[in-house]
Protein backbone atom coordinates (compact mmCIF):
# COMPACT_ATOMS: atom_id res chain seq x y z
CA UNK A 1 0.00 0.00 0.00
CA UNK A 2 1.44 3.40 -0.93
CA UNK A 3 1.77 6.30 1.64
CA UNK A 4 -1.03 8.18 0.07
CA UNK A 5 -3.35 4.97 -0.04
CA UNK A 6 -2.30 4.36 3.47
CA UNK A 7 -3.17 8.24 4.72
CA UNK A 8 -6.58 7.92 3.25
CA UNK A 9 -7.31 5.11 4.79
CA UNK A 10 -6.61 6.28 7.83
CA UNK A 11 -7.81 9.92 7.23
CA UNK A 12 -11.51 7.25 6.16
CA UNK A 13 -11.50 5.47 9.65
CA UNK A 14 -11.06 8.20 11.44
CA UNK A 15 -13.09 10.95 10.01
CA UNK A 16 -16.26 8.24 8.40
CA UNK A 17 -16.10 4.80 10.25
CA UNK A 18 -14.95 6.38 13.77
CA UNK A 19 -17.94 8.82 14.15
CA UNK A 20 -20.30 6.10 12.21
CA UNK A 21 -19.97 3.78 15.34
CA UNK A 22 -20.11 7.43 17.42
CA UNK A 23 -23.67 7.75 15.74
CA UNK A 24 -24.83 4.15 17.28
CA UNK A 25 -23.87 5.18 20.51
CA UNK A 26 -25.77 8.55 20.30
CA UNK A 27 -28.78 6.90 19.13
CA UNK A 28 -28.70 4.45 22.08
CA UNK A 29 -28.44 7.26 24.54
CA UNK A 30 -31.39 8.72 22.67
CA UNK A 31 -33.57 6.25 23.87
CA UNK A 32 -33.04 6.94 27.09
CA UNK A 33 -34.14 10.65 26.48
CA UNK A 34 -37.95 11.73 27.02
CA UNK A 35 -40.05 14.48 24.86
CA UNK A 36 -42.62 16.77 25.96
CA UNK A 37 -46.31 14.73 26.23
CA UNK A 38 -48.15 14.67 22.41
CA UNK A 39 -51.24 17.53 22.34
CA UNK A 40 -50.54 18.19 18.72
CA UNK A 41 -53.94 18.25 16.64
CA UNK A 42 -57.18 18.65 16.67
CA UNK A 43 -59.46 18.60 19.73
CA UNK A 44 -63.36 18.21 20.44
CA UNK A 45 -64.57 20.82 23.05
CA UNK A 46 -67.34 19.37 25.47
CA UNK A 47 -68.56 22.34 27.18
CA UNK A 48 -71.51 24.12 28.78
CA UNK A 49 -73.00 26.60 26.23
CA UNK A 50 -74.84 28.78 29.35
CA UNK A 51 -71.93 28.85 31.11
CA UNK A 52 -69.48 29.90 28.39
CA UNK A 53 -71.60 32.67 27.28
CA UNK A 54 -71.05 34.55 30.11
CA UNK A 55 -67.52 34.76 29.45
CA UNK A 56 -65.45 37.44 27.28
CA UNK A 57 -65.68 35.96 23.68
CA UNK A 58 -68.49 33.61 25.06
CA UNK A 59 -71.04 33.99 22.88
CA UNK A 60 -68.70 33.55 19.42
CA UNK A 61 -67.81 30.41 20.95
CA UNK A 62 -70.58 28.75 21.80
CA UNK A 63 -71.62 29.96 18.26
CA UNK A 64 -68.89 27.45 16.44
CA UNK A 65 -70.95 24.76 14.69
CA UNK A 66 -68.84 21.80 15.64
CA UNK A 67 -66.46 23.23 18.65
CA UNK A 68 -63.43 21.91 17.85
CA UNK A 69 -59.70 23.40 18.98
CA UNK A 70 -56.39 22.80 16.47
CA UNK A 71 -53.21 22.95 18.72
CA UNK A 72 -50.19 22.89 16.47
CA UNK A 73 -47.50 22.02 19.48
CA UNK A 74 -43.47 22.76 18.71
CA UNK A 75 -42.43 20.87 21.66
CA UNK A 76 -42.85 22.73 24.94
CA UNK A 77 -44.36 25.51 23.30
CA UNK A 78 -48.23 25.17 21.06
CA UNK A 79 -50.47 27.69 19.91
CA UNK A 80 -53.81 27.30 19.63
CA UNK A 81 -56.67 27.93 16.80
CA UNK A 82 -60.25 27.60 17.01
CA UNK A 83 -61.14 26.99 13.07
CA UNK A 84 -64.54 28.85 12.40
CA UNK A 85 -64.26 30.45 15.67
CA UNK A 86 -63.40 33.91 16.64
CA UNK A 87 -59.63 35.41 15.46
CA UNK A 88 -57.57 34.47 18.91
CA UNK A 89 -54.19 34.04 18.83
CA UNK A 90 -53.65 31.48 21.38
CA UNK A 91 -50.05 31.06 22.41
CA UNK A 92 -48.85 28.82 25.31
CA UNK A 93 -46.73 26.77 27.29
CA UNK A 94 -46.69 23.17 28.41
CA UNK A 95 -45.15 22.20 31.60
CA UNK A 96 -45.50 17.95 32.64
CA UNK A 97 -49.26 17.46 31.06
CA UNK A 98 -50.05 20.69 31.96
CA UNK A 99 -51.10 23.58 29.56
CA UNK A 100 -51.28 26.88 30.26
CA UNK A 101 -52.61 29.47 27.26
CA UNK A 102 -53.82 32.99 26.95
CA UNK A 103 -56.30 33.64 24.23
CA UNK A 104 -55.95 37.16 22.91
CA UNK A 105 -58.63 38.61 20.08
CA UNK A 106 -57.07 39.82 17.49
CA UNK A 107 -56.96 43.43 16.16
CA UNK A 108 -59.75 42.63 13.85
CA UNK A 109 -61.83 40.92 15.75
CA UNK A 110 -65.34 42.28 15.70
CA UNK A 111 -67.32 43.61 18.65
CA UNK A 112 -68.19 40.08 19.99
CA UNK A 113 -65.11 39.47 20.90
CA UNK A 114 -63.20 42.64 21.16
CA UNK A 115 -59.77 43.48 21.72
CA UNK A 116 -59.13 43.63 25.95
CA UNK A 117 -61.52 40.44 26.55
CA UNK A 118 -58.74 37.74 26.57
CA UNK A 119 -59.37 34.58 28.00
CA UNK A 120 -57.17 31.82 29.85
CA UNK A 121 -57.01 28.66 29.22
CA UNK A 122 -55.67 26.10 31.85
CA UNK A 123 -55.78 22.24 31.29
CA UNK A 124 -54.31 19.16 31.81
CA UNK A 125 -53.42 16.00 29.34
CA UNK A 126 -54.28 12.48 31.13
CA UNK A 127 -51.29 10.58 30.27
CA UNK A 128 -52.87 7.09 31.20
CA UNK A 129 -55.21 7.43 27.62
CA UNK A 130 -52.76 7.82 25.63
CA UNK A 131 -53.06 11.86 25.58
CA UNK A 132 -56.35 11.86 24.15
CA UNK A 133 -58.26 13.36 26.73
CA UNK A 134 -57.63 16.90 27.78
CA UNK A 135 -59.47 18.31 31.01
CA UNK A 136 -59.30 22.03 32.17
CA UNK A 137 -61.17 25.52 32.76
CA UNK A 138 -61.50 28.31 30.72
CA UNK A 139 -61.67 32.17 32.63
CA UNK A 140 -61.39 35.70 32.02
CA UNK A 141 -58.43 37.48 34.50
CA UNK A 142 -59.89 40.72 33.27
CA UNK A 143 -63.43 40.05 34.62
CA UNK A 144 -64.11 40.06 37.98
CA UNK A 145 -67.07 38.81 38.25
CA UNK A 146 -66.84 36.19 35.53
CA UNK A 147 -66.47 32.57 36.39
CA UNK A 148 -64.46 30.22 35.06
CA UNK A 149 -65.80 27.52 32.86
CA UNK A 150 -64.91 23.74 32.67
CA UNK A 151 -64.46 22.05 29.76
CA UNK A 152 -63.18 18.88 28.57
CA UNK A 153 -61.83 17.76 24.90
CA UNK A 154 -61.40 14.88 23.44
CA UNK A 155 -58.48 14.44 20.41
CA UNK A 156 -60.44 13.55 16.66
CA UNK A 157 -57.45 11.82 15.19
CA UNK A 158 -54.61 10.08 17.26
CA UNK A 159 -51.29 11.13 15.61
CA UNK A 160 -50.92 7.98 13.85
CA UNK A 161 -49.14 9.38 11.24
CA UNK A 162 -46.24 10.32 13.09
CA UNK A 163 -42.71 9.56 13.61
CA UNK A 164 -43.65 6.68 16.11
CA UNK A 165 -41.53 4.15 18.17
CA UNK B 1 -63.45 23.43 -7.57
CA UNK B 2 -60.92 25.98 -6.62
CA UNK B 3 -61.42 29.46 -6.55
CA UNK B 4 -59.70 30.20 -10.05
CA UNK B 5 -59.89 34.17 -9.88
CA UNK B 6 -58.07 33.32 -6.03
CA UNK B 7 -55.55 30.95 -7.67
CA UNK B 8 -54.29 32.97 -10.49
CA UNK B 9 -54.05 36.08 -8.14
CA UNK B 10 -52.32 33.85 -5.81
CA UNK B 11 -50.01 32.72 -9.13
CA UNK B 12 -49.36 36.64 -10.20
CA UNK B 13 -48.43 37.78 -6.95
CA UNK B 14 -45.93 34.94 -5.78
CA UNK B 15 -44.29 35.26 -9.85
CA UNK B 16 -44.03 38.62 -9.58
CA UNK B 17 -42.53 39.11 -5.49
CA UNK B 18 -40.43 35.80 -6.69
CA UNK B 19 -38.79 37.83 -9.77
CA UNK B 20 -38.34 40.93 -8.25
CA UNK B 21 -36.44 39.61 -5.17
CA UNK B 22 -34.77 37.41 -7.26
CA UNK B 23 -33.24 40.67 -9.22
CA UNK B 24 -32.57 42.13 -6.19
CA UNK B 25 -30.32 39.44 -4.89
CA UNK B 26 -28.69 39.30 -8.26
CA UNK B 27 -27.58 42.70 -7.87
CA UNK B 28 -25.54 41.69 -4.40
CA UNK B 29 -24.02 39.11 -5.92
CA UNK B 30 -26.27 36.33 -4.75
CA UNK B 31 -28.29 33.14 -6.80
CA UNK B 32 -32.01 34.54 -7.86
CA UNK B 33 -32.43 30.86 -6.01
CA UNK B 34 -31.58 32.62 -2.16
CA UNK B 35 -34.17 35.56 -3.73
CA UNK B 36 -36.60 33.21 -4.41
CA UNK B 37 -36.73 31.47 -1.50
CA UNK B 38 -36.45 34.79 0.87
CA UNK B 39 -39.94 36.06 -0.89
CA UNK B 40 -41.14 32.95 0.11
CA UNK B 41 -40.93 33.59 3.35
CA UNK B 42 -41.56 37.65 2.89
CA UNK B 43 -45.25 36.45 1.57
CA UNK B 44 -45.81 33.83 4.33
CA UNK B 45 -47.19 34.90 8.50
CA UNK B 46 -43.57 35.94 9.06
CA UNK B 47 -43.97 39.17 7.65
CA UNK B 48 -47.02 39.54 5.18
CA UNK B 49 -49.64 37.96 8.04
CA UNK B 50 -48.16 39.48 10.23
CA UNK B 51 -48.03 43.38 8.82
CA UNK B 52 -51.41 42.75 7.48
CA UNK B 53 -53.16 39.77 8.52
CA UNK B 54 -56.05 40.43 6.68
CA UNK B 55 -54.80 41.01 3.06
CA UNK B 56 -53.04 38.08 3.64
CA UNK B 57 -56.13 35.87 4.62
CA UNK B 58 -57.68 37.59 1.82
CA UNK B 59 -54.50 36.47 -0.95
CA UNK B 60 -53.93 33.30 0.78
CA UNK B 61 -57.40 31.64 2.27
CA UNK B 62 -56.81 28.33 4.04
CA UNK B 63 -59.38 26.82 1.72
CA UNK B 64 -57.30 27.50 -1.15
CA UNK B 65 -53.96 26.41 -0.12
CA UNK B 66 -54.52 22.84 -0.74
CA UNK B 67 -54.70 23.67 -4.92
CA UNK B 68 -51.52 25.63 -4.38
CA UNK B 69 -49.63 22.94 -2.53
CA UNK B 70 -50.69 20.42 -5.41
CA UNK B 71 -49.35 22.75 -8.17
CA UNK B 72 -46.35 23.41 -6.22
CA UNK B 73 -45.64 19.68 -5.97
CA UNK B 74 -46.04 19.13 -9.49
CA UNK B 75 -43.53 21.73 -10.09
CA UNK B 76 -40.96 19.56 -7.17
CA UNK B 77 -41.62 16.33 -9.16
CA UNK B 78 -40.48 17.22 -11.83
CA UNK B 79 -37.54 19.52 -10.45
CA UNK B 80 -36.45 16.26 -8.42
CA UNK B 81 -36.58 14.66 -11.84
CA UNK B 82 -34.44 17.27 -13.60
CA UNK B 83 -31.78 17.23 -10.83
CA UNK B 84 -31.72 13.34 -11.49
CA UNK B 85 -31.03 13.91 -15.05
CA UNK B 86 -27.56 16.25 -13.77
CA UNK B 87 -26.57 13.72 -11.87
CA UNK B 88 -24.21 10.74 -13.46
CA UNK B 89 -24.27 7.63 -11.63
CA UNK B 90 -21.01 6.45 -13.81
CA UNK B 91 -18.87 9.77 -12.90
CA UNK B 92 -19.49 8.69 -9.16
CA UNK B 93 -17.66 5.66 -9.54
CA UNK B 94 -14.65 6.76 -10.56
CA UNK B 95 -13.91 9.52 -7.93
CA UNK B 96 -10.68 10.73 -6.55
CA UNK B 97 -9.45 9.88 -3.60
CA UNK B 98 -9.92 13.48 -2.41
CA UNK B 99 -13.34 13.05 -3.72
CA UNK B 100 -14.92 9.87 -2.06
CA UNK B 101 -13.29 11.33 1.51
CA UNK B 102 -14.69 15.04 1.21
CA UNK B 103 -18.49 13.29 -0.13
CA UNK B 104 -18.16 11.00 2.39
CA UNK B 105 -17.25 13.27 5.41
CA UNK B 106 -19.54 15.92 4.46
CA UNK B 107 -22.39 13.31 4.81
CA UNK B 108 -20.86 11.56 8.16
CA UNK B 109 -20.07 14.91 10.19
CA UNK B 110 -22.89 16.93 9.73
CA UNK B 111 -25.23 13.85 10.36
CA UNK B 112 -23.02 12.58 13.24
CA UNK B 113 -23.50 16.49 14.90
CA UNK B 114 -27.07 16.65 14.04
CA UNK B 115 -27.63 13.57 15.68
CA UNK B 116 -25.80 14.71 19.02
CA UNK B 117 -28.11 18.15 18.84
CA UNK B 118 -30.62 16.11 18.40
CA UNK B 119 -30.07 14.90 21.98
CA UNK B 120 -30.47 18.42 23.19
CA UNK B 121 -33.25 19.19 20.91
CA UNK B 122 -35.92 16.36 20.58
CA UNK B 123 -36.97 17.72 24.65
CA UNK B 124 -37.06 21.07 23.65
CA UNK B 125 -39.17 21.30 20.36
CA UNK B 126 -40.23 17.51 19.32
CA UNK B 127 -42.60 15.80 21.34
CA UNK B 128 -43.58 12.15 22.45
CA UNK B 129 -45.53 10.88 19.22
CA UNK B 130 -41.70 11.37 17.24
CA UNK B 131 -39.29 8.47 18.38
CA UNK B 132 -36.22 9.99 18.82
CA UNK B 133 -33.89 7.59 16.02
CA UNK B 134 -36.71 9.08 13.85
CA UNK B 135 -35.94 12.55 15.21
CA UNK B 136 -32.29 12.33 15.49
CA UNK B 137 -32.29 10.65 11.76
CA UNK B 138 -34.18 13.01 10.16
CA UNK B 139 -32.32 16.26 11.47
CA UNK B 140 -28.76 14.32 10.78
CA UNK B 141 -29.99 13.52 6.84
CA UNK B 142 -31.66 17.54 6.47
CA UNK B 143 -28.36 18.34 7.91
CA UNK B 144 -26.00 16.52 5.53
CA UNK B 145 -27.54 17.78 2.16
CA UNK B 146 -26.10 19.46 -0.30
CA UNK B 147 -27.98 21.27 -3.06
CA UNK B 148 -26.79 19.83 -6.29
CA UNK B 149 -27.90 22.60 -8.55
CA UNK B 150 -27.15 26.00 -6.34
CA UNK B 151 -23.65 24.41 -6.16
CA UNK B 152 -23.99 24.08 -9.86
CA UNK B 153 -25.39 27.34 -10.90
CA UNK B 154 -22.32 29.23 -8.43
CA UNK B 155 -19.99 27.43 -9.88
CA UNK B 156 -20.91 28.80 -13.35
CA UNK B 157 -21.47 32.10 -12.02
CA UNK B 158 -18.06 32.05 -10.70
CA UNK B 159 -16.39 30.73 -13.77
CA UNK B 160 -15.23 27.96 -11.06
CA UNK B 161 -16.36 25.10 -12.77
CA UNK B 162 -13.38 23.87 -14.47
CA UNK B 163 -11.07 24.54 -11.48
CA UNK B 164 -10.44 21.54 -9.47
CA UNK B 165 -12.53 22.72 -6.60
CA UNK B 166 -15.15 23.25 -9.11
CA UNK B 167 -15.00 19.51 -10.12
CA UNK B 168 -14.68 18.17 -6.75
CA UNK B 169 -17.35 20.18 -5.23
CA UNK B 170 -19.29 19.00 -7.89
CA UNK B 171 -18.79 15.40 -7.64
CA UNK B 172 -19.47 15.45 -3.85
CA UNK B 173 -22.55 17.76 -4.10
CA UNK B 174 -23.79 14.38 -6.38
CA UNK B 175 -22.55 11.56 -3.68
CA UNK B 176 -24.08 13.82 -1.21
CA UNK B 177 -27.49 14.18 -2.46
CA UNK B 178 -27.99 10.60 -4.06
CA UNK B 179 -27.22 9.50 -0.37
CA UNK B 180 -29.06 11.96 1.68
CA UNK B 181 -32.23 10.98 -0.73
CA UNK B 182 -31.29 7.11 0.35
CA UNK B 183 -31.18 7.72 3.36
CA UNK B 184 -34.38 10.10 3.99
CA UNK B 185 -36.08 6.88 2.12
CA UNK B 186 -35.15 4.92 4.56
CA UNK B 187 -36.53 7.38 7.46
CA UNK B 188 -39.41 7.67 5.69
CA UNK B 189 -40.53 4.01 5.20
CA UNK B 190 -39.03 3.86 9.09
CA UNK B 191 -42.01 6.43 9.59
CA UNK B 192 -44.95 4.83 7.57
CA UNK B 193 -44.52 1.88 8.35
CA UNK B 194 -44.23 2.29 12.02
CA UNK B 195 -45.21 -0.62 14.47
CA UNK B 196 -45.46 -3.49 11.84
CA UNK B 197 -42.00 -4.78 11.03
CA UNK B 198 -43.71 -6.83 8.33
CA UNK B 199 -44.77 -4.05 6.36
CA UNK B 200 -40.95 -2.19 6.55
CA UNK B 201 -39.85 -5.30 4.82
CA UNK B 202 -42.51 -5.75 2.07
CA UNK B 203 -41.82 -2.01 1.81
CA UNK B 204 -38.17 -2.35 1.38
CA UNK B 205 -38.38 -5.54 -0.64
CA UNK B 206 -40.90 -3.13 -3.34
CA UNK B 207 -38.64 -0.28 -2.99
CA UNK B 208 -35.47 -3.06 -4.46
CA UNK B 209 -37.65 -4.61 -6.79
CA UNK B 210 -38.98 -0.93 -8.24
CA UNK B 211 -35.19 0.17 -8.47
CA UNK B 212 -34.32 -2.89 -10.26
CA UNK B 213 -36.76 -2.90 -12.80
CA UNK B 214 -36.11 1.31 -13.51
CA UNK B 215 -32.16 0.01 -13.92
CA UNK B 216 -32.26 -2.89 -15.83
CA UNK B 217 -36.17 -2.58 -17.54
CA UNK B 218 -37.01 1.13 -17.84
CA UNK B 219 -33.65 2.53 -18.69
CA UNK B 220 -33.29 0.11 -21.63
CA UNK B 221 -36.63 2.63 -22.94
CA UNK B 222 -34.79 5.39 -22.26
CA UNK B 223 -31.85 4.69 -23.92
CA UNK B 224 -34.13 3.87 -27.22
CA UNK B 225 -35.40 7.26 -26.63
CA UNK B 226 -31.51 8.28 -26.81
CA UNK B 227 -30.68 6.63 -30.11
CA UNK B 228 -34.09 8.32 -31.66
CA UNK B 229 -32.23 11.55 -30.67
CA UNK B 230 -29.04 10.89 -32.20
CA UNK B 231 -30.76 9.77 -35.30
CA UNK B 232 -32.91 12.40 -35.94
CA UNK B 233 -31.46 15.26 -33.55
CA UNK B 234 -34.87 15.24 -31.70
CA UNK B 235 -37.41 13.44 -29.81
CA UNK B 236 -41.51 13.69 -31.15
CA UNK B 237 -44.01 15.22 -28.93
CA UNK B 238 -45.89 11.86 -28.20
CA UNK B 239 -42.06 10.26 -26.93
CA UNK B 240 -42.04 13.16 -24.83
CA UNK B 241 -45.16 12.70 -23.47
CA UNK B 242 -43.89 8.90 -23.02
CA UNK B 243 -40.98 10.03 -21.17
CA UNK B 244 -42.74 12.80 -18.88
CA UNK B 245 -45.16 9.68 -18.20
CA UNK B 246 -42.86 7.32 -17.06
CA UNK B 247 -41.51 9.99 -14.57
CA UNK B 248 -45.23 10.70 -13.16
CA UNK B 249 -45.42 6.44 -13.18
CA UNK B 250 -42.17 6.53 -11.24
CA UNK B 251 -43.55 9.19 -8.48
CA UNK B 252 -46.81 7.46 -8.33
CA UNK B 253 -44.92 3.79 -7.84
CA UNK B 254 -42.49 5.51 -4.83
CA UNK B 255 -45.50 7.03 -3.00
CA UNK B 256 -47.65 3.85 -3.33
CA UNK B 257 -44.10 2.15 -2.18
CA UNK B 258 -44.95 4.05 1.06
CA UNK B 259 -41.44 6.34 0.34
CA UNK B 260 -42.40 9.76 -1.38
CA UNK B 261 -43.26 10.90 -5.17
CA UNK B 262 -40.07 12.44 -5.12
CA UNK B 263 -37.89 9.44 -4.56
CA UNK B 264 -39.20 7.98 -7.97
CA UNK B 265 -39.12 11.12 -10.37
CA UNK B 266 -35.17 11.43 -8.88
CA UNK B 267 -34.82 7.86 -9.75
CA UNK B 268 -36.48 8.21 -13.18
CA UNK B 269 -34.01 11.19 -13.92
CA UNK B 270 -31.03 9.68 -12.49
CA UNK B 271 -31.20 6.41 -15.01
CA UNK B 272 -31.76 8.61 -18.12
CA UNK B 273 -28.74 8.15 -20.66
CA UNK B 274 -26.14 11.18 -19.88
CA UNK B 275 -24.80 12.29 -22.98
CA UNK B 276 -24.90 16.11 -22.82
CA UNK B 277 -26.85 16.99 -25.78
CA UNK B 278 -29.39 14.32 -24.97
CA UNK B 279 -29.64 15.88 -21.59
CA UNK B 280 -29.57 19.45 -22.68
CA UNK B 281 -32.58 18.32 -24.93
CA UNK B 282 -34.48 17.21 -22.59
CA UNK B 283 -33.65 19.98 -19.87
CA UNK B 284 -34.96 22.75 -22.43
CA UNK B 285 -38.24 21.12 -23.22
CA UNK B 286 -38.94 20.83 -19.02
CA UNK B 287 -36.87 23.57 -17.13
CA UNK B 288 -38.06 26.71 -18.08
CA UNK B 289 -41.76 26.32 -17.08
CA UNK B 290 -40.95 24.11 -13.81
CA UNK B 291 -37.85 27.05 -12.92
CA UNK B 292 -40.11 30.48 -13.60
CA UNK B 293 -43.54 29.35 -13.18
CA UNK B 294 -43.55 26.24 -10.50
CA UNK B 295 -41.11 26.47 -7.89
CA UNK B 296 -41.84 29.78 -6.51
CA UNK B 297 -44.87 28.27 -5.93
CA UNK B 298 -43.19 25.92 -3.66
CA UNK B 299 -41.30 28.49 -2.51
CA UNK B 300 -44.25 30.77 -1.75
CA UNK B 301 -46.03 27.14 -0.02
CA UNK B 302 -42.70 26.91 2.15
CA UNK B 303 -42.96 30.33 3.25
CA UNK B 304 -46.56 29.99 4.25
CA UNK B 305 -45.48 27.42 6.14
CA UNK B 306 -42.58 28.80 8.18
CA UNK B 307 -43.92 31.00 10.75
CA UNK B 308 -40.80 32.72 12.43
CA UNK B 309 -43.24 34.54 14.72
CA UNK B 310 -42.91 30.99 16.79
CA UNK B 311 -39.51 31.38 17.46
CA UNK B 312 -40.68 33.13 20.94
CA UNK B 313 -38.37 34.80 23.11
CA UNK B 314 -34.56 34.19 23.06
CA UNK B 315 -34.16 30.23 24.37
CA UNK B 316 -36.20 29.58 20.61
CA UNK B 317 -33.45 32.01 18.85
CA UNK B 318 -30.67 30.36 20.79
CA UNK B 319 -31.64 26.69 19.25
CA UNK B 320 -32.13 28.26 15.85
CA UNK B 321 -28.31 29.88 16.28
CA UNK B 322 -27.22 26.37 17.50
CA UNK B 323 -28.88 24.64 14.43
CA UNK B 324 -26.99 26.87 12.38
CA UNK B 325 -23.76 27.06 13.85
CA UNK B 326 -23.91 22.73 13.97
CA UNK B 327 -25.03 22.55 10.53
CA UNK B 328 -22.13 24.98 9.25
CA UNK B 329 -19.68 23.28 11.58
CA UNK B 330 -20.34 20.36 10.21
CA UNK B 331 -20.13 20.40 6.18
CA UNK B 332 -17.68 23.31 6.35
CA UNK B 333 -15.75 22.29 9.05
CA UNK B 334 -16.06 18.42 8.04
CA UNK B 335 -15.18 19.22 4.33
CA UNK B 336 -12.44 21.37 4.81
CA UNK B 337 -10.79 19.14 7.03
CA UNK B 338 -11.35 16.23 5.00
CA UNK B 339 -10.10 18.15 1.65
CA UNK B 340 -7.09 19.44 3.41
CA UNK B 341 -6.25 16.26 4.64
CA UNK B 342 -6.51 14.82 1.08
CA UNK B 343 -3.55 17.02 0.11
CA UNK B 344 -5.64 20.10 -1.11
CA UNK B 345 -4.33 23.65 0.35
CA UNK B 346 -6.25 24.67 3.41
CA UNK B 347 -8.02 27.45 1.65
CA UNK B 348 -8.73 25.57 -1.46
CA UNK B 349 -10.53 22.67 1.04
CA UNK B 350 -12.11 26.07 3.14
CA UNK B 351 -13.47 26.78 -0.45
CA UNK B 352 -14.69 23.14 -0.94
CA UNK B 353 -16.18 23.14 2.47
CA UNK B 354 -17.93 26.62 1.80
CA UNK B 355 -19.32 25.05 -1.19
CA UNK B 356 -20.73 21.78 0.34
CA UNK B 357 -22.36 24.13 3.33
CA UNK B 358 -24.93 25.04 0.34
CA UNK B 359 -28.26 23.61 1.32
CA UNK B 360 -31.05 26.02 -0.78
CA UNK B 361 -33.66 24.30 -2.07
CA UNK B 362 -32.95 20.72 -2.12
CA UNK B 363 -33.34 21.41 2.00
CA UNK B 364 -36.64 22.77 1.35
CA UNK B 365 -37.73 19.67 0.07
CA UNK B 366 -36.56 17.50 2.34
CA UNK B 367 -38.30 20.02 5.64
CA UNK B 368 -41.25 20.25 3.96
CA UNK B 369 -41.35 15.71 3.45
CA UNK B 370 -40.62 15.98 7.15
CA UNK B 371 -43.23 18.41 8.13
CA UNK B 372 -45.65 16.19 6.29
CA UNK B 373 -44.89 13.51 8.09
CA UNK B 374 -44.27 15.19 11.59
CA UNK B 375 -41.24 14.07 12.39
CA UNK B 376 -40.05 17.85 12.83
CA UNK B 377 -42.62 20.30 14.55
CA UNK B 378 -43.43 23.78 12.76
CA UNK B 379 -41.01 25.77 15.24
CA UNK B 380 -38.45 23.60 14.02
CA UNK B 381 -39.38 23.78 10.65
CA UNK B 382 -39.37 27.51 10.97
CA UNK B 383 -35.67 26.79 12.67
CA UNK B 384 -34.25 24.98 9.49
CA UNK B 385 -35.73 26.84 6.49
CA UNK B 386 -33.87 29.88 8.33
CA UNK B 387 -30.50 27.47 8.42
CA UNK B 388 -30.80 26.59 4.91
CA UNK B 389 -31.42 30.30 3.60
CA UNK B 390 -28.57 31.38 5.84
CA UNK B 391 -26.18 28.32 4.55
CA UNK B 392 -26.80 29.28 1.42
CA UNK B 393 -26.96 33.14 1.49
CA UNK B 394 -23.58 33.00 3.31
CA UNK B 395 -21.49 31.03 0.86
CA UNK B 396 -21.32 33.17 -2.50
CA UNK B 397 -19.63 35.63 -0.06
CA UNK B 398 -17.83 33.89 1.94
CA UNK B 399 -16.48 31.88 -1.00
CA UNK B 400 -15.54 35.30 -2.69
CA UNK B 401 -13.54 36.04 0.78
CA UNK B 402 -11.79 32.54 1.06
CA UNK B 403 -11.09 31.72 -2.23
CA UNK B 404 -10.06 34.91 -4.56
CA UNK B 405 -9.77 34.10 -8.46
CA UNK B 406 -5.79 34.51 -7.92
CA UNK B 407 -6.46 31.40 -5.84
CA UNK B 408 -8.39 29.63 -7.95
CA UNK B 409 -7.22 29.89 -11.52
CA UNK B 410 -3.46 28.06 -11.34
CA UNK B 411 -5.38 24.94 -10.37
CA UNK B 412 -7.95 25.14 -13.66
CA UNK B 413 -7.70 21.66 -14.85
CA UNK B 414 -8.20 20.60 -18.80
CA UNK B 415 -11.01 18.69 -18.78
CA UNK B 416 -13.89 18.90 -16.35
CA UNK B 417 -15.90 15.93 -15.38
CA UNK B 418 -19.04 14.34 -17.31
CA UNK B 419 -20.59 15.78 -13.84
CA UNK B 420 -19.36 18.96 -14.35
CA UNK B 421 -20.45 19.19 -18.25
CA UNK B 422 -23.98 18.32 -17.02
CA UNK B 423 -23.95 20.28 -14.17
CA UNK B 424 -23.42 23.21 -16.18
CA UNK B 425 -25.45 22.07 -18.91
CA UNK B 426 -28.20 21.95 -16.56
CA UNK B 427 -28.25 25.33 -15.80
CA UNK B 428 -27.09 27.55 -18.58
CA UNK B 429 -30.43 28.45 -19.87
CA UNK B 430 -32.14 28.93 -17.07
CA UNK B 431 -31.14 32.54 -16.37
CA UNK B 432 -29.60 32.49 -13.28
CA UNK B 433 -32.88 31.15 -12.04
CA UNK B 434 -32.16 27.93 -11.84
CA UNK B 435 -32.63 26.47 -7.91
Amino acid sequence: MSASNRKFVLAYLLLVILPLIGLVGILRAGRTVTAPVSIDGLWSLRVDSAQIDSLPCGKALAAIPDKTMAIMQSGKTFVVTIPGGPNLTAAGTLEGTTLRAALVPARESRESCAVGSELSLLASVDRRVDSNVLTGTLSAPNCQSCASVGFQAERQAPPTSKGGH
Amino acid sequence: MPNLFTLVLQITVILAVCRLTGSLFRKFHQPRVVGEMFAGIMLGPSLLGWISPQFSAYLFPPASLGFLNALSQVGVVIFMFLVGLGINPKELKHQSHAAVLVSHVSITAPFVLASLLALYLYPRVSDASVSFTNFALFMGAAMSITAFPVLARILIEGEMMQTRLGTVAIACAAVDDVTGWCILAYIVVLIRAAHDTASIWITLGGILLFVVIMIYGVRFLLQGLERTFQRYGEISENRMAFLLLLALASALCTERLGIHLLFGSFLMGAIMPKEPKFVRYILDRFETITITLLLPLFFAFTGLRTNVGLLKGPTMWFYCGLIILVATGGKLGGSTIAGWLSGMPLREAAGLGTLMNTRGLMELVILNIGLDIKVISPALFSMMVLMALFTTFMTTPLLDYICPDRILRPELTKIPSQDAQLAGSMMKSTGGSAA
